[in-house]
Parts: structure tokens; sequence; C-alpha cells
């Protein structure tokens, strides 16, 4: 009802390739959209700034990990080494001279070149030899962050990050930051996408359904994979750069170590593999519950005059996030992407099915 | 999206209502956002514990100005997203202090508080050189720098052997990351200053497998080792020590090495055992027998008993004396309510200020955000900590050397 679909004929090839299918979808996508666009009017800072925005970045970047696990089917554990190439070069940059527009561009390559590099070595072995392969480049680039004072910013290891500024515009408001990450996710949700009905994205899900059959099908699967891996860098490289640019602001080897690898393949698999809606909503729950939980049960504890520990109310909020992981994957283990996809599919021909019944 | 979001910009409202609402006379308040939940779990409860416990006192005694003070504890989970989303929410509810007692979390928020001018303490975490005011205005390591506890312990040594550090040899055995190679660049110019001979021994991270380390040690025959390592690896390193036939009293360590640590090594074990510190140790302290009178005798402490019993929570003590000390001062001179600007300009007015003998002597200037970084060090005698030293501050034009260089760099 909510998606009708009555009148939605395709005809020709075009319309049949087209990204929205169905008119609802498109008008909820143009809503949202306005929404984010018009956030910072409608929202208070402290939410825009703290919540928003990295979301936003983080979606960015998990999107680029889809990529790559999810319609590739590569599982990779070293994104945030890749993220921090591309923070750490961006910045060097930016420091240098070089104008932030190409800075963020030298950022990208330095990680699809480093990322496609150990993808090369990397893509010799296949599945769970794989993701041990790419966490052993999570650990090489942690031991080169923290030995390597020209590179992290002295014996503190923190790299201070020049002010932003793209197009000649100074860029130091909240808002600034704001429509500049809600550009860049933008971007990647457009790539991504298109990515669906381009030849290249065919390509990969042949490679991640079986990569042998692809070959037989004339699909260079080490070719499509290398192509992944460098494409998927590039948006972790320029994700890792602009969250430092717009958020951190100062570089730390902490921000991109291996449990943020964790963290960003865990928005992934809850999001759901190979959504893109997904990713957005396991970014919100990875990302932003913890601390949503955080505030609650201290707030709540206190509305209600107990006296709890403040160990325990640290841990309270842990062991409800950790519970709320298990209850998404249990009830739709193909994540919360599908869990909207559901809800959608019953929707669209709501209330006709209740007859069948 | 769009349910999600409002659902998300709902419940936080809600929390920010809940938390608001509490606010009935503006008092006093210190933005606590601690690790009570990952890798500082060390020493954060005590600390905590601390701060809560004199936050109480202050209230019992009326409070500053005759408004009452509140601490805010709040985790974040080490994780710098967390502390930033802590600080910018606290920071719109008017909290103005700000205390972190986390490296990644420190340095994440730093930039926005020298943007926002709210006052960062970061104690014995975050960036060393940010002791340097010039450069960082709104920043106040109160304590000891590494660098500064380092140069203390090479005093220390130099004491022993009465002037003269040619033939001495010093290892210097830490964890191979910026918390414990920080201090190596002021030990090799101390090196070459006093002629005693460095040997490095890196230790791999988390500290649990040291074997090869200390055989190395042992070969090389250090007459002291300053050690910069956290919890259990104190405790691994000992039963290396043991295994070594090294004895215990070579080993210096940096201040983090509390009870717990003794208590897993051994209390016989750890007699000898040296730790440089900027807070008096064991349970003696006339503040903190004032706190078991006032509130744990009454049933009202914010925790176990036993955690008073450990040396960070002395050191949380510590932090929090100054932090209530300086608002005292901010309400005098200048009333209420105090702001981030008054309480700045009474935090440059601590001179010589031990809160009654619980620590070295601190003197804050607008030059000197460190007040003065003055340590000691004890030892353990297998009841309680025994002064070695007085609280002394030496080498500082090396130490500042290394300071003014790090922090020029910060302004590109």
């Amino acid at each position: 009802m909510f998606y009708r679909l009555s009148g939605v004929h395709h005809a020709n090839y075009v319309s049949d390739s087209r990204i929205f299918k169905v008119p609802a979808d498109r008008n909820l996508t143009a809503f949202i959209f306005l929404i984010g666009l018009a956030a910072p009017f409608i929202m208070p800072s402290l939410y825009l700034n703290s919540y928003m925005l990295p979301w936003l970045i983080w979606t960015a970047a998990a999107l680029g990990l889809n990529l790559v696990t999810g319609w590739a089917g590569q599982l990779h554990l070293g994104y945030a080494a890749v993220m921090a190439v591309g923070a750490y070069s961006a910045i060097h940059a930016a420091r240098f001279g070089v104008p932030w527009e190409f800075a963020l561009i030298i950022g990208g390559l330095a990680s699809s070149v480093i990322g496609s590099l150990f993808a090369f070595a990397a893509l010799r072995v296949k599945g769970l030899y794989l993701a041990l392969t790419t966490l052993a480049m999570q650990f090489v680039m942690d031991w080169v962050l923290t030995h390597s004072p020209a590179i992290s910013g002295g014996s503190h290891a923190s790299l201070q990050s020049p002010t932003l500024a793209l197009l000649g515009q100074d860029i130091t408001s909240d808002t600034g930051y704001y429509y500049v990450a809600f550009g860049w996710c933008v971007l990647v949700t457009i790539f991504m996408l298109n990515l669906k009905r381009t030849g290249l994205g065919r390509a990969l899900v042949a490679v991640r359904e079986k990569d042998f059959a692809a070959a037989i099908l004339g699909v260079n699967s080490f070719y499509y994979k290398i192509l992944a891996f460098a494409t998927s860098s590039f948006i972790a490289g320029v994700s890792g750069a602009l969250l430092v640019a717009t958020f951190f602001f100062l570089a730390a080897p902490e921000q991109f170590s291996v449990n943020v690898s964790i963290q960003v393949l865990a928005m992934v698999i809850v999001g759901g593999l190979g959504s893109i809606i997904g990713s957005y909503f396991g970014v919100a729950l990875i990302l932003l519950v913890p601390g949503l939980v955080n505030g609650i049960v201290a707030g709540g504890s206190e509305a209600l005059g107990m006296q709890i520990n403040v160990e325990t109310l640290a841990h309270i909020p842990n062991a409800v996030y950790g519970a709320l992981i298990v209850i998404v994957l249990l009830i739709e283990p193909l994540g919360l992407g599908k869990l909207y996809g559901n809800i959608r599919d019953y929707l669209m021909v709501w209330p006709f099915d209740q007859l069948r019944k | 999206m769009k349910r999600l979001t409002k659902a998300l910009a709902a419940f936080t409202m809600m929390g920010g209502l809940v938390t608001g609402t509490q606010a009935l006379a503006e008092p006093f308040k210190v933005g606590v956002c601690y690790d009570l939940s990952k890798a500082y779990t060390f020493a954060t409860p005590q600390v905590s514990q601390a701060a809560m416990d004199l936050a109480k006192l202050v209230n019992m005694k009326g409070g500053i100005g005759g408004e009452p003070v509140e601490v805010i504890v709040r985790d974040h989970g080490n994780e710098p997203q967390r502390g930033i989303e802590c600080y910018s929410k606290l920071s719109r509810e008017g909290v103005f202090v700000f205390d972190t007692l986390s490296t990644p979390v420190s340095l994440a928020i730093l930039p926005r508080a020298m943007e926002d001018g709210r006052i960062l303490m970061q104690s014995l975490v975050g960036r060393g050189d940010a002791v340097d005011g010039t450069v960082f205005d709104w920043v106040y390591p109160i304590g000891p720098t590494y660098w500064g506890q380092a140069a203390n312990d090479v005093a220390y040594i130099k004491q022993l052997h009465d002037g003269d550090m040619s033939d001495v040899k010093v290892g210097f055995v830490y964890f191979d990351y910026p918390f414990g190679q920080e201090p190596i660049e002021i030990l090799e110019t101390l090196s070459e200053k006093e002629g005693f001979q460095l040997d490095l021994y890196p230790v791999p991270l988390p500290g649990s497998d040291q074997a090869g380390v200390w055989s190395k040690v042992r070969r090389d025959k250090p007459d002291h080792l300053i050690v910069w390592m956290l919890g259990g690896a104190h405790v691994v390193a000992s039963k290396e020590m043991q295994r070594n036939r090294i004895p215990m009293d070579k080993y210096i360590s940096v201040n983090w090495l509390n009870e717990v640590d003794i208590a897993n090594i051994g209390n016989e074990a750890a007699i000898g055992l040296k730790r440089g510190t900027n807070v008096v140790g064991g349970p003696d302290v006339a503040l903190r027998q004032e706190i078991l009178a006032e509130l744990y005798d009454k049933g009202e402490g914010s925790g176990p008993l036993g955690k008073t019993e450990d040396v960070f929570y002395n050191t949380g003590l510590a932090m929090y004396s100054i932090v209530f000390e300086a608002a005292r001062r901010a309400a005098e001179t200048d009333g209420l309510p105090i702001t981030a600007d008054s309480y700045k300009a009474a935090l440059e007015t601590l001179e010589d200020y031990d809160a009654n003998g619980l620590m070295a002597p601190i003197t804050v200037t607008a030059e000197d955000h460190g007040g003065g970084g003055k340590t000691r060090i004890e030892m353990w005698d297998g009841e309680t900590w025994v002064p070695q030293t007085d609280w002394i501050a030496e080498y500082s034009d090396v130490v500042w050397d290394v300071v003014k260089e790090s922090s020029s760099k910060y302004q590109q």
C-alpha cells in the first residue's frame, strides 16, 4: 500500500535498470535527503556534531567495507589501517601546503595503492586465510604508526590537522563540518547505489558467489578482487581523512587500531552484507547506541534516585548493547538492512496479502 | 533512517531532560568522562571514587561559596568518539572543567577544549608538552610529565652513586608504544649529559610475555631498571626477574603501580621495589582519614572501603583537591558563579599547594601548567611505602627543552 506498485511497468531495459523501481522508495529517499540537508537548522548542535556527523562519516566508511566484504565477498579485518593511511597522508599533504581538495584525493589514492598492494599478496589465499592476512596488515600499520614519529607526529603520536578548507572557504563551523560529511556520505551512497547496476557490480557479485565459476564465465576474478580492494580503500582513505579533518581534528594511532577494524566489520555485518540502507542502520547501532544507552541508564538511575556504583553503571550499557546485537542477529541473521526489507516487503502488498490467509 | 533519527533524538532528549531537572541550585560541576569499562579500569574506579567522596566532603562542609559541588561521572570506554560525545554533552550543560584520565580521549578532546575555552585537567595522561601554558592555554596536566618523572628517577640514581654516574648502567624497560616510548628522548639526553650507559628493553604489548626481555637484562647486568609499564605487566616482570635472579630493588617503576600489583607480585617478593610518585602512598594520609571518619564510618562512602586503601585513591584525592581548591579560590576572588576564566585565573594562583601533605607541592603559573612536576621515589617495605627522596624536580632545563621542542610543533 505504502509502496504502491500499481502502474509501475518496465517496458524497456533502461526503465528496468533504474535505481528506484518503486516510486515510494525514490520519494522516501528524497525526503530523507531533504531532512539531511535541513538537519543543521532543525537539530540541536549537540546531536548534529556528536551523533549525525560521525554517523555519516562512518557510514561512508562502512559502505566502502561493504563493497569489498558484502559485494565482492572478501573478508577484510584491516580496514581501519587503510583508513589510517588515508588520514595520515591527507593530513601530511595538507600540512605541507597542498590544498585540502587535493590532499583528500592524495589520501584516497595512497590508501588505494597500499590497500591494493597488500591485496596483491593477500588475495593469493581465500576465506579465513585472507581474513588473517588482512589482520596482519592492521598490525603492520599499528607498528609503523607507533614506531615512526615522522608519520605519527612526535613522541606523543598525535598529529594536528590543519583547518579544513574546501573551494577556497575555511570550514570551521559545526554546520560546515556537517555538510562536508553529508556531502561525502551522499557521494559514496550514490556510487554504491549505481554499483549494483553496472557490469563491475555484477562481476563482483559473480566473484562473491563462486570465483572459479565467474572465471569460467570470463570474469577475471583476481582483477575484480583487486579492483574491489582498490575502490574500497579509496573510500576508506577519504573517509579516514575526513573523520580527522571534521571530527577529531588530530590523528592518533588509537583512532585506527585493531578494535576499530573489528567495529567497522561489525557495522557491516549487523547492518547486512551488501545492503546500503543496512550500513546506515549498522553504523547507528554499533557507533551511537553505546553512548545513548549510557546516557539513558545514567539519567534513569539518577531520576529514580538509585545509588548505583559508577562501575556497575558503566557496565550495564555494555551488556545492553551486546544483547542488542545478539537479538538483532537472532531475529534476522541477514542484518538490520534485511529487517527493513522485510517490513517493506510486508507493506508492499498490505493489506491484500491478508486476504489469502 | 528518518524513523531512526527521530527515535535517536527523542531518546537523547529524554536523557537530557532527566539529568537537566536535577540541577536545582547551580552547582560547580566537574565533567569526569572516564574509561570505567575498558583499558584504564586498573585506576579509574579508585580515582572516580575519590572524586565523589571528596565532593561529598566538600558539600558537607558547606560547598564552595555556599553552593554544592557535583562530579558527573560518565563512561567513555576509552573510545575517542564517545569521549567527544561526553565532552560535547556536558559542556553544553554548562560544565567547563573536564578530566578524562585516558590518553586517547584526552588527545581527542584537546582541540575542542582549546577552541571552546574549557579547562581540560589531564593529570598523568595526554600529551606531556601541554604543561607549556604559553601554547596550551586551557590544558592543565597538573602533576609530573613522564619526561619529568624519568628525569627525577635518574636524579635519584645519581644520588645513590654520590653524583658520579660514569660507570653506571641503567636499563629502561618499556611498553613498546607511545606511552612507554615517551621518556626515551630525555633518558638519552641525560645519558649523554651524565655519562651513564643506557640500555633499552622494549616490551611488546600487552606485556604478558617478557621472557626474552628479562634474559637479555640478565646478560647485560644493568645497575638500575627504570620501568614504564602498567598493571599486570609489573607482575609478569617480577616473575621473570625472580627466574633470572635479578634483585627487586633495582626496579624503579613509573607511578602506575599500586597495591593490587604488589599483592599479585607477592608481598614478600615485592620488598625493595621502588616507584616514582607525586602523591604520598599508604592509607595514613590526613584527608583519607577525614573521609573515612565523615563518610565511610557512617556508611556514606561512594564505593567499597577496600578501594580507598589503594594508592590510586590517593592520586584521585590529589587530583580533585586541586580541582576544588581552585574553585574555592575562584569563588573567593571573583565571586559566584564561577566561570571558565575565573577558574583558570584561580588555578594559576596555586603556590606550593600540597593538599595538607597529600602530594608534592605544586605551583601553577601561566607558563607552567604542570605545577612544577615534582615527584619522589618510594620503596615498598612489605607493609607500606617508604620515601627515599624529598619531592624533587631535577633537570628541569632539559625537560623544558623537550617540552618546548614538542609544543612548538603543535602550532604547525
